[in-house]
């Protein structure tokens, strides 16, 4: 009995990382998209929000019917718990990445303005971030996510620095309007998307030793 | 680590302690059955005893009513203060405790008598008579043990012809009826479905508003959901003591971690 049910939890466990590595693809995907003005590559991203939204649902199903069956305590359960909370944290960040998969079909096939400010360099962060946390949650190494509040900071800066940067681009000539303001919203999905690897960093570390901690 | 009890058992907060014992070794003729138990059970709260097979979890809950002193070969080595009393003193009347430290056990053992006569005998047994009085003891336990509304028009019946949870209730109102200050549960829901479970599961945490109940259970979900303070044993000895939410979420041993995720035990 306790036997199958640790099987199950480790496969649901490489669930929530398939879903993990969706998510960060996702969110990869539609800056590569965004960068190299790939329409094609935009509607890959779109068209795999059904699947992650399965993954979500899936996993919860199977969660929700492992918690009476087995009544798991202690690690079983914080696991159980980390497990819930990620997977709406990693279905939100996926949705990002489909955000911006659209926001690169609305662009116009115009030069980006500023070689596309600081976007790229900030979801290369965000990225090495969600990437970071999932291999937490696969290793338990908690040595992974110790530095997060100080990344975290780093990205809040820099959305910051893109939203003035874009604003003064705006002032400058109302051309950039349209790009700038797709810019902005880009750099406030990828900021967002730091918050949501921060708190399933804050699950992770409950999971690993049952504290309770805020990033970010 | 809670502010109210540490993890070897020993209170460091302000709530009252019931029971303390100190160094506790039993043996059972060459078997050591307890080894150095220092534990603290506190006034007015539900502690559970949780443990493998074997563990020595009865055994203890015996030692805090001398109930292992009728075990030929049993010897004990250690204090067990109640009210601060060393109760293993050779001074010490065995049966006073006994009244104040009242046990149920795991199979409902009612005495082959009426269900009145099964509560008044007890406080007859102390020197209680007059008739009004012990109809007095016998409600009031009754009502306190929930059974008095399922019993009341058969006091004079045989407790025998009661249910399995009717005779166990009526176990907890024949030790409520000598007024213990301490009861003391060794596995009371084993021999229950599910139903009569739940209905000595509630008692019980009505109990603990005027009783210290320490209870000996092998179902840690039982053990969960009723006590404030729980203890894991192991081969003789208390593993990990602390408060229930927190060994059930975040044990501090990794021994105790392994057991209540099931993987031995």
């Amino acid at each position: 009995m306790v036997e199958k049910f640790h099987l199950k939890l480790d496969d649901m466990k490489e669930e929530v990382l398939k879903m993990g590595f969706l998510a960060e693809e996702m969110l990869e995907k539609s800056i590569i998209a965004l960068k190299d003005r790939n329409k094609e590559l935009a509607e890959e991203v779109i068209s795999k929000k059904g699947e992650i939204a399965a993954l979500d649902f899936n996993i919860e199903k199977d969660v929700l019917h492992l918690v009476p069956l087995y009544q798991p305590m202690a690690k079983d359960m914080r696991t159980i718990a980390c497990i819930l909370k990620m997977i709406t944290y990693l279905t939100r960040i996926g949705r990002y990445g489909k955000d911006i998969a659209k926001a690169v079909l609305e662009l116009e096939q115009e030069p980006h303005i500023s070689k596309l400010v600081s976007i790229p360099y900030m979801a290369e962060m965000v990225n090495s971030m969600i990437d970071d946390v999932l291999k937490a949650f696969e290793t338990e190494d908690l040595s992974l996510i110790a530095d997060f509040d100080e990344r975290d900071d780093k990205v809040d800066a820099l959305r910051y620095s893109i939203f003035r940067e874009c604003i003064s681009y705006m002032t400058e000539n109302p051309r950039n309007i349209t790009q700038c303001a797709h810019y902005i919203m880009v750099a406030r999905y990828l900021e967002r998307c730091a918050d949501h690897a921060c708190k399933i960093a804050e699950k992770v570390h409950y999971m690993v030793n049952g504290e309770h901690i805020e990033i970010g | 680590m809670n502010k109210d009890i540490t993890r070897d058992g020993k209170a460091n907060g302000s709530s009252q302690s019931v029971i303390t014992t100190q160094d506790v070794n039993l043996w059972y003729g060459a078997t050591h059955a307890l080894l150095d138990i220092t534990m603290e059970i506190k006034t007015n709260n539900v502690t559970a005893l949780i443990g493998p097979s074997g563990c020595g979890k009865s055994t203890l809950i015996r030692v805090f009513d001398r109930m292992n002193d009728i075990i030929d070969g049993c010897r004990i080595e250690g204090k067990v203060y109640f009210r601060g009393k060393n109760i293993y003193d050779p001074d010490v009347d065995v049966i006073e405790i006994r009244k104040r430290i009242g046990m149920i056990f795991q199979k409902p053992n009612p005495f082959p008598m009426s269900v009145y006569d099964n509560v008044a005998y007890g406080p007859k047994v102390h020197g209680i008579t007059a008739r009004s009085h012990l109809d007095e003891i016998v409600e009031k336990s009754l009502r306190l043990a929930a059974l008095w509304n399922e019993v009341e028009d058969r006091l004079d019946q045989s407790a025998i012809g009661l249910s399995g949870g009717q005779q166990q209730r009526l176990c907890i109102a024949r030790a409520l009826a000598v007024e213990p200050e301490v009861i003391l549960m060794d596995e009371p829901t084993s021999a229950l479905d599910p139903i009569a479970t739940a209905k000595i599961e509630d008692l019980i945490t009505d109990l603990r508003k005027q009783y210290t109940v320490v209870i000996v259970t092998h179902n840690m979900q039982q053990a969960a959901r009723i006590s404030d303070f729980t203890g894991f044993m192991y081969l003789g000895k208390l593993i990990e003591f602390g408060r229930t939410v927190q060994i059930f979420e975040r044990p501090g041993q990794e021994l105790t971690e392994n057991y209540i995720t099931g993987r031995f035990g």
